[in-house]
Parts: C-alpha cells; sequence; structure tokens
C-alpha cells in the first residue's frame, strides 16, 4: 500500500515537472515567434513602406536631399563627420562640429567618460582653445601664439627645456598631431643615437611612443643641436603651447568660446553645434572662402551669414531655449553655394 | 528663457506620464486579473503555457526555471553569433568572449541590461533581435507577474495564479501593443529599421566614413518601455540613430516612466486600495521630483567645475562660456540644455538605466543623487520589481510605526508578525550586502586601480556604481570603467574585465531574484492569515502621516546604509582637494 502510494506521488511530480517543461517550451517558442519574428519584421515593414529614408539611416547626397543608398552619399543627416584634411589639419572652409572622443567613427560610438576631477578634461579643453580662442576684439590668437613662441626659440633654444618643466604635457599634446606624429617617426630614423638613449634608459620598453619621441627631440632641439624645427602652419604650436603663452601673458583679454565647442559630445557623433559656435567660427570660414575665391572678405561673412540663419533650428519648438545648426547640413549647403559665387 | 528650457521640459514629461498612467494602470490591472476580452484562440494558447493554480513555492520555481531556460537560449543564440545566416550578420561579428557571453546573457535575463559590450562592435542583427529585443520582453515580464502574485496573496486568494499565463499575457497585452505603437513614430523620427549592414560613404571633406546601423527602432520602443535600457548602440540613447532629436527624447523619456508609474495605481485597484495606492505614488513621486531637481541643478545650473579657476592652486578660470547649459562634457547638443542630468535622474529612479548624456562626466553631486536613486530603488523601480521593494518599505514603515504607537503592526488588516519581519529585513539587506561587499572587496584588491583612470575618489565612484547598478538590476554605468573583453580574439581587453563580467553576472542574478522570492514568500504567508477587521488602534496606511512615516523609512533605512561609500565617492570628489590641480 505504502508503495503505491509513493509510487503515486513520483508519478505525480513526474508529470508536473513535465507540464512545466511542455509550459517553459511553448513559452520560449511563442515569445521569440511574437517578439523577435512578428513585431520585429512589422515595424520592420512598416518602417520600410512609410519612412523608406530614415529606414535607411538618414543619408543625404551633396545636395542636401535624401539618398537611399550609401553610394553617391556624403553623411548622415543625424551624424557629424570629420572635417579634417587627410594630414589631419583642421580645414578652415568648414564649419567644425564638436569634438568626438570616438573620431567620429560611426561603427563605435563613444565619449571620454572624463569626470570634472580627470586633469586630463582641464588639458584637452586648453589643447583647443589655442586654435579656436579671440581676443576680445575678435582677432584670433592662433597667429600670435606662433609667431611668440617661435621668436623665443630663436632668442633662446634652452627655454624650451624650462617649458616642458613647467607644463609636462607639452611632449605629448604636440605629439597628438598627425603631421608631428609623422615627422617625429622621420626624425627618429634620422636620429639613430637619441633612440638609442632612450632605449638605454627604457630598458623594459619596446618602442618609444610619439610622445617619447617629442620628448627625445625637444631634448636635442633645446641643447642647440642640429635640430630643425618642422615647417608647419602653426596649428601644432597653438595647441600644444597656448597654455605656456597664455601663462606669459595673463594680461590678454578673450571672448570665451561657447561651450560646445571644447566639451566632446556623449556619442561622439553629436551632428550640432550652438548657433553662438557658428557665429564664433564665421570669420574664420568667411576667412578662407574670401581666400579661396579671391573675393572680399566682408561679402563671404555676409553671404554665410545669410546661410547659417537659414539653418537655424530650435528643439522643442524653441521651448528648450537654445538654437542649433546641424554642422552637415550647413556644410553641403555652404559648399553649394560657394561654387555658385565662385568664378568659372 | 533658459530657465524655463531647463525645467519645463522634464516637468512637462512627468506630468504626462502621470495622466496617462491612470488609464495604463487600469489596463495593466485587466490584464493581470484575466478580466480582459480577449478573441477565442488567444485563450487556447494560455491554455498551452497554464500549468495549474500554484502557490509561492511552485510560483518562484517556475519563475528560476525559466530564467534557466531564457539564458540558456540567450547564451546559445549569442554564442552561434559567427554561425548566423549572413541575412543576420551582414557585418560579420565573429566569437564572443566567454565571460562576456556570460554577463550578457546573465544581464539580459534578469533585466538589468547592464552592458560589458558595444551594441553596434560586438553584436550581429542576430543577436540583436533574438536576443537583446527578446529578453527586453521576457525578462520584465516576470517582474510584474511577481507583483501580481504578492498583490494576490496580499488580499488573501486562494492561490497566487500561475507564472506562465501571467508572463504571456504581460507580454502579448501589455508590451507587445505599446511596443507597435511608439515604434512607428521614433521611426518616423529617423531611428534606422533595416536589415541592410552598415553604410560606408565619402564624406564632404574626402575622407570616409562607416555608419553602423540596424533594426533599431524595435528594440528602442521596448528598451524604454520595459524597464530594459540597454542600447543598441555603445553610446546608449546618446547616439543619433537611438534618439535622433528632441522630440524623441521627451517620447522615450515618458515611455520610462509610464509602466513604473502605472504599476502603483495597477497595484491600488487590483487591492481595491486606490487611497493607499495614491499615497504611495505620492512618495515615490517626491523622492522621483527631489532626484531630478537635484540632478539638474548641479549638473545643468551649476558648470563643470574643471574649467573655472581655483586660486589657491594659482589656476585661472579658462575662457569658455558655460551659461545656460553648465556641464556639456558628454552631452548631447539637440535635446536641450538639462536633458542629460534630467534624464539620468529618471532613468536611474526606474531601474530603467539607458542614458542619453554619459553618466561618467556628469558633475560630482549628480552622480551622488543618481546612485541615491538606485540605492533606494523604489521611487517606482523597475516594472513589478520597483513595487515590491516598496511595498518591502512599507512593511518596514507599518512594523517602525507600530512600535512607536505600541500596538501590533499589521497590513491591509493582517497581522504582521516575526516571519514577515524577517522576510522583509532581509529583502532589505540584500541589496547593501550585494553592493557594499563587493565594492569594498574589489577596492582592496586593486579592480578600480587597473580599469579607472586616473584612480581616486572619482574611480572609487565608479566602482560602487557598477556594482549599485548590477545589484539593483538598474544596468547604468559610469562607462569610464574598463571591463569589455568583446570579442574572444581581442588581443587587448581590459585588465579587468573578466573579474567585472563574472561579479556583476553573479550580482544581477541574486539581485534579481532574491528579494523577489522574499516577497513572494512573505506574501505567500500573508494569505494564509485571517484578516482582523480595522479598530481604533489600526494605523491607517492611507494617510498622509503614514506617507511621512514611509519617506522616512526609505531614507533612514534605506538611504543612510550607504552614507560612507557616498562620503568617499562624489562627496570627496566634489569638495576636493580636486585632481585637476596638479
Amino acid at each position: 500500500m505504502l508503495c503505491v502510494d509513493q509510487n503515486a506521488w513520483f508519478l505525480g511530480s513526474l508529470m508536473g515537472v513535465k507540464n512545466h517543461l511542455r509550459a517553459n517550451c511553448w513559452l520560449l517558442f511563442l515569445t521569440l515567434f511574437v517578439c523577435s519574428v512578428v513585431y520585429a519584421g512589422g515595424v520592420w515593414a512598416i518602417a520600410q513602406t512609410l519612412f523608406s529614408d530614415k529606414a535607411q539611416g538618414s543619408l543625404v547626397d551633396k545636395n542636401g536631399q535624401s539618398a537611399r543608398s550609401d553610394k553617391g552619399a556624403v553623411g548622415s543627416r543625424l551624424f557629424a563627420q570629420s572635417c579634417l584634411d587627410g594630414d589631419g589639419n583642421v580645414m578652415e572652409e568648414y564649419f567644425q562640429p564638436r569634438p568626438s572622443a570616438a573620431s567620429y567613427d560611426g561603427t563605435a560610438s563613444g565619449a571620454t567618460n572624463w569626470g570634472p576631477s580627470n586633469p586630463a578634461l582641464r588639458k584637452r579643453v586648453m589643447a583647443m582653445l589655442g586654435p579656436n580662442l579671440k581676443y576680445s576684439n575678435g582677432r584670433p590668437i592662433g597667429p600670435d601664439i606662433v609667431h611668440w613662441v617661435r621668436e623665443r626659440l630663436q632668442h633662446d633654444r634652452a627655454v624650451l627645456a624650462q617649458w616642458v618643466k613647467d607644463d609636462t604635457g607639452l611632449p605629448e599634446r604636440w605629439a597628438s598631431i598627425k603631421t608631428i606624429a609623422d615627422f617625429l617617426a622621420q626624425w627618429a630614423n634620422d636620429h639613430p643615437d637619441d633612440v638609442a638613449r632612450w632605449h638605454r634608459d627604457h630598458a623594459d620598453a619596446d618602442k618609444p611612443k610619439p610622445a617619447d619621441l617629442a620628448a627625445l627631440f625637444f631634448d636635442s632641439y633645446a641643447k642647440g643641436e642640429s635640430t630643425v624645427w618642422p615647417a608647419t602652419h602653426g596649428y601644432d604650436i597653438q595647441t600644444a603651447f597656448f597654455e605656456i603663452w597664455w601663462h606669459a601673458h595673463p594680461q590678454a583679454h578673450f571672448e570665451a568660446v561657447p561651450a560646445d565647442m571644447v566639451m566632446s559630445s556623449g556619442s561622439g557623433l553629436d551632428p550640432h553645434i550652438t548657433l553662438e559656435n557658428a557665429v564664433y567660427q564665421l570669420d574664420r570660414v568667411a576667412g578662407k572662402w574670401a581666400e579661396k575665391l579671391n573675393a572680399p572678405r566682408e561679402q563671404m561673412a555676409r553671404e554665410i551669414r545669410a546661410l547659417v540663419e537659414t539653418k537655424k533650428e530650435a528643439p522643442l519648438g524653441r521651448l528648450a531655449g537654445v538654437e542649433l545648426i546641424n554642422v552637415l547640413e550647413l556644410n553641403v549647403a555652404l559648399t553649394a553655394r560657394m561654387h555658385v559665387l565662385a568664378p568659372h | 528663457m533658459a530657465v524655463v528650457g531647463l525645467w519645463v521640459p522634464p516637468l512637462a514629461v512627468v506630468f504626462v506620464a502621470v495622466v496617462l498612467s491612470i488609464p495604463v494602470g487600469r489596463y495593466l490591472a485587466a490584464v493581470l486579473d484575466g478580466t480582459l476580452r480577449v478573441p477565442r484562440w488567444l485563450h487556447w494558447i494560455e491554455r498551452r503555457v497554464d500549468t495549474g493554480s500554484q502557490n509561492w513555492k511552485q510560483y518562484a520555481a517556475s519563475m528560476l526555471l525559466f530564467f534557466g531556460f531564457t539564458s540558456a537560449v540567450g547564451f546559445g543564440v549569442l554564442a552561434l553569433q559567427p554561425h548566423h545566416p549572413s541575412f543576420l550578420n551582414p557585418d560579420g561579428k565573429g566569437a564572443l568572449a566567454p565571460s562576456t557571453l556570460f554577463h550578457t546573457t546573465l544581464s539580459m535575463a534578469t533585466n538589468s541590461e547592464q552592458q560589458h559590450y558595444a551594441g553596434e562592435v560586438h553584436l550581429s542583427y542576430g543577436s540583436q533581435l533574438f536576443v537583446v529585443l527578446w529578453t527586453y520582453f521576457v525578462s520584465p515580464a516576470p517582474g510584474l507577474a511577481a507583483l501580481a502574485a504578492v498583490i494576490r496573496g496580499l488580499r488573501g486568494d486562494s492561490h497566487l495564479g500561475n507564472f506562465y499565463v501571467d508572463v504571456w499575457r504581460t507580454i502579448v497585452f501589455i508590451f507587445i501593443p505599446f511596443s507597435v505603437v511608439l515604434a512607428i513614430p521614433l521611426a518616423a523620427a529617423g531611428v534606422p529599421m533595416t536589415m541592410d549592414g552598415a553604410a560606408g560613404l565619402q564624406t564632404l571633406a574626402g575622407g570616409t566614413q562607416t555608419i553602423a546601423r540596424g533594426p533599431v527602432a524595435a528594440v528602442e520602443a521596448i528598451k524604454q518601455l520595459a524597464t530594459a535600457g540597454g542600447g543598441y548602440f555603445g553610446t546608449n540613447s546618446c547616439h543619433p540613430y537611438e534618439n535622433p532629436n528632441a522630440w524623441t527624447n521627451a517620447l522615450e523619456l515618458m515611455l520610462i516612466l509610464l509602466l513604473p508609474f502605472a504599476q502603483v495605481l495597477a497595484f491600488g485597484r487590483m487591492l481595491r486600495q486606490k487611497r493607499h495606492a495614491v499615497v504611495l505614488f505620492a512618495v515615490m513621486l517626491v523622492v522621483l521630483l527631489a532626484s531630478l531637481g537635484w540632478c539638474v541643478y548641479f549638473d545643468a545650473v551649476c558648470p563643470n567645475p574643471a574649467l573655472l579657476g581655483d586660486e589657491k592652486a594659482g589656476l585661472s578660470a579658462l575662457p569658455v562660456d558655460q551659461s545656460g547649459w553648465g556641464n556639456l562634457e558628454g552631452k548631447e547638443l539637440r535635446f536641450g540644455p538639462g536633458a542629460g542630468p534630467a534624464w539620468a535622474a529618471l532613468t536611474t529612479s526606474t531601474a530603467n538605466g539607458s542614458n542619453n548624456c554619459m553618466h561618467d562626466s556628469l558633475n560630482p553631486l549628480a552622480i551622488l543623487g543618481l546612485l541615491s536613486s538606485i540605492w533606494m530603488n523604489c521611487n517606482f523601480g523597475a516594472v513589478g520589481s520597483g513595487m515590491l521593494t516598496m511595498l518591502m518599505y512599507v512593511i518596514l514603515a507599518v512594523f517602525i510605526a507600530g512600535m512607536m504607537i505600541g500596538r501590533t503592526p499589521e497590513y491591509l488588516s493582517r497581522k504582521l508578525g516575526p516571519r514577515e519581519m524577517k522576510l522583509a529585513m532581509l529583502a532589505l539587506l540584500v541589496h547593501p550586502i550585494l553592493i557594499l561587499a563587493p565594492a569594498g572587496a574589489a577596492v582592496a584588491l586593486g579592480w578600480d586601480a587597473g580599469s579607472a583612470n586616473p584612480p581616486g575618489a572619482h574611480a572609487f565612484t565608479e566602482v560602487v556604481y557598477e556594482f549599485s547598478s548590477a545589484s539593483s538590476n538598474n544596468g547604468s554605468g559610469l562607462e569610464g570603467l574598463g571591463d569589455t573583453y568583446g570579442f574572444a580574439n581581442n588581443p587587448d581587453p581590459a585588465p579587468y574585465a573578466v573579474h567585472w563580467d563574472v561579479s556583476c553576472g553573479v550580482i544581477v542574478t541574486l539581485g534579481r531574484f532574491l528579494p523577489i522570492i522574499l516577497m513572494l514568500a512573505l506574501a505567500g504567508g500573508l494569505a494564509t492569515k485571517l484578516p482582523h477587521p480595522a479598530g481604533p488602534g489600526t494605523l491607517p496606511t492611507d494617510s498622509l502621516t503614514f506617507g511621512v512615516a514611509l519617506l522616512g523609512t526609505m531614507l533612514l533605512t534605506g538611504l543612510l546604509l550607504f552614507f560612507p561609500a557616498a562620503a568617499l565617492g562624489p562627496l570627496v570628489e566634489h569638495l576636493g582637494p580636486t585632481a585637476f590641480v596638479k
């Protein structure tokens, strides 16, 4: 009798387990089918039918029209893209987007994730100020930095050693510019003695990084050896030496840059800049086009300013209280407009 | 104007969510009570998954069994990623590392959606659709199901219902229809929905840009709705394809709040205790709004201190105009000023965990606000489990208040005995143990120095945040912490990636199921007790007094436990000496 009872209990619990397994299998199968196939497929069909351009990623061609496929597209209206030339220099004829920790890589979005207490943040902002900041009278400070640094170095090369001591991040910042990194690689080839000396001091490291090479170069330059400063447009000096220059010119009055010009975005792909940022960049852009088209600078500035006005957007129908500019759309419109103005 | 732009949009979103939660709460109650009229063929399907009435042990066992099956399927699909057919893997994503598989599977199956990978880098469309999208439906549903079961226990039903039926109803009648309705406007605004691989372009400046895309709109809707929160892309809702403009930002933010709000009203309706539910709702809303105000003030009104001057250190203020926007590092412009910290406050309150700014770059006091919400885990909280956490605080508050007025504590006409109080206290302690113990161990073992840059108070905050997010199944993170292994053949994984993957994988699982099971046990026990009619000594749970007592309990028992951690992390970082003074 007892034996039968135990059997019944055993069979009963076995049935229970079977029921549970069956219910789980049904639930897994049904939810996978309903959620991942029916729901996703339905949304795909609706989006592809009704909003096909947007479903494909809001691509635009060089006329600013929506592009269905990536052939002929110059970008996505929702993405910032790099406006640097092949050597990594700022292309002055374009409005520049916000700085990007992801280098505007559309396949790997990313941010700095630097907190306010991270020294790298303040350093990066200072490096960006050199090439971008203006005096309160509207004149850019960049040329003055280049002039001052070159003059000081001509006068007394040894001052460079003092600067590196004052601002330890100097070599690394300077080497972070692509043209300089290329120059340093070449310089290392031509100066095997210096590299060998570095290897003696750093027995466990396998190869000097650009920042190490920059430190070597500075060392060699400061000693007055036969080292020559690379010929550049000065962007490297503006970026790397702003801190040193500012320290020597504490009385200078500046027109503060809008924060979005120097603070990097969350996705690294933020397509917008503020209106204030666009206006701050206007002089530089107009100057470059005036030079390219051989036209009066004031006329260019007026043309471009009018273009900026047509591209203003206000999030939430002005409720957010700010005005933004989509950089790619502005640059596309700018290129088209300048093409019209260009003498054929 | 600047003031309006900062405060009106988030408050309007909260207001709309409150209004919409009234009908949605009614609908939720109808679905979970089974009073919704549905076509007959759906009943047929329901009978396939129905295993009959369950007591709390059977209900909890079913939940764990389903979790096991979900994890197995998720793990299998992710592990087979290199073998996905090419239309599900157009960009040819390779094999994931074992620890990434372990952490991702558990994190997805527990409704945490903590991500140690970046979607557009590491996952194929097959993994996005059959693991990520799928678990966004099936992993929050058990939370709501468990809430329904607990409510049945509290109202003295003869059984707690059937787990599988509750999950099925939640998915089919709540998640699917809402997601369909919400995915369409997102797609219309520019969230992509394509099976084509990445787009390769020639840029205006003559360079190239490759743009990852995929079936984003479908994932985005359920991600926000079901308090899932894991991004399709690495940077989550910062990414222009996940959140193309300020309107989608407002819509997504409203979705984050909708079901967490509605669950409280559904609770009141199912229990026929509407006034009690309104008191709970009000208490949660007060904390939520306080968190919102705190975070927006300290991050959007206050500037980023790194750019300011410091006389003692001889630093001048940098010529950068931060007015109107506050701290802009890690923020997107298109959502408007203050949208980042506002979203951050609401997503941590509701255990959603998605982000539209990088939390790691927020000002330290704003991060403290986020941590406080995660630690309390009940200013609405996740769908289902947030309300369960709140019930735990309610029972503690009833007990403490009962002791203070010298009466036997009772809740909903049932006396609370030693068993109930033990279970509630255990549920309360799960969270601090799962956060503080591993955080202490990780710092002692040097995980912070090996993962964070630079070490110091901020690195400590990152470690505490990581475990807090895991334990509360929030999923947001301070992403400066190096925790990504990624592909199996990654030559240069983060040094402590495996440590973070394994520890957080275990913590998300314990943090998910221990409190739910304890609350199911509590409700199962209360269901068998005879109700007592309310007498003159009964503490009314639908009064303002009770609301204040509850608020005090939440702050004193939920938050104070974490004060030392807060003091060592964000408070130290805020007060300095700041590290940017060389």
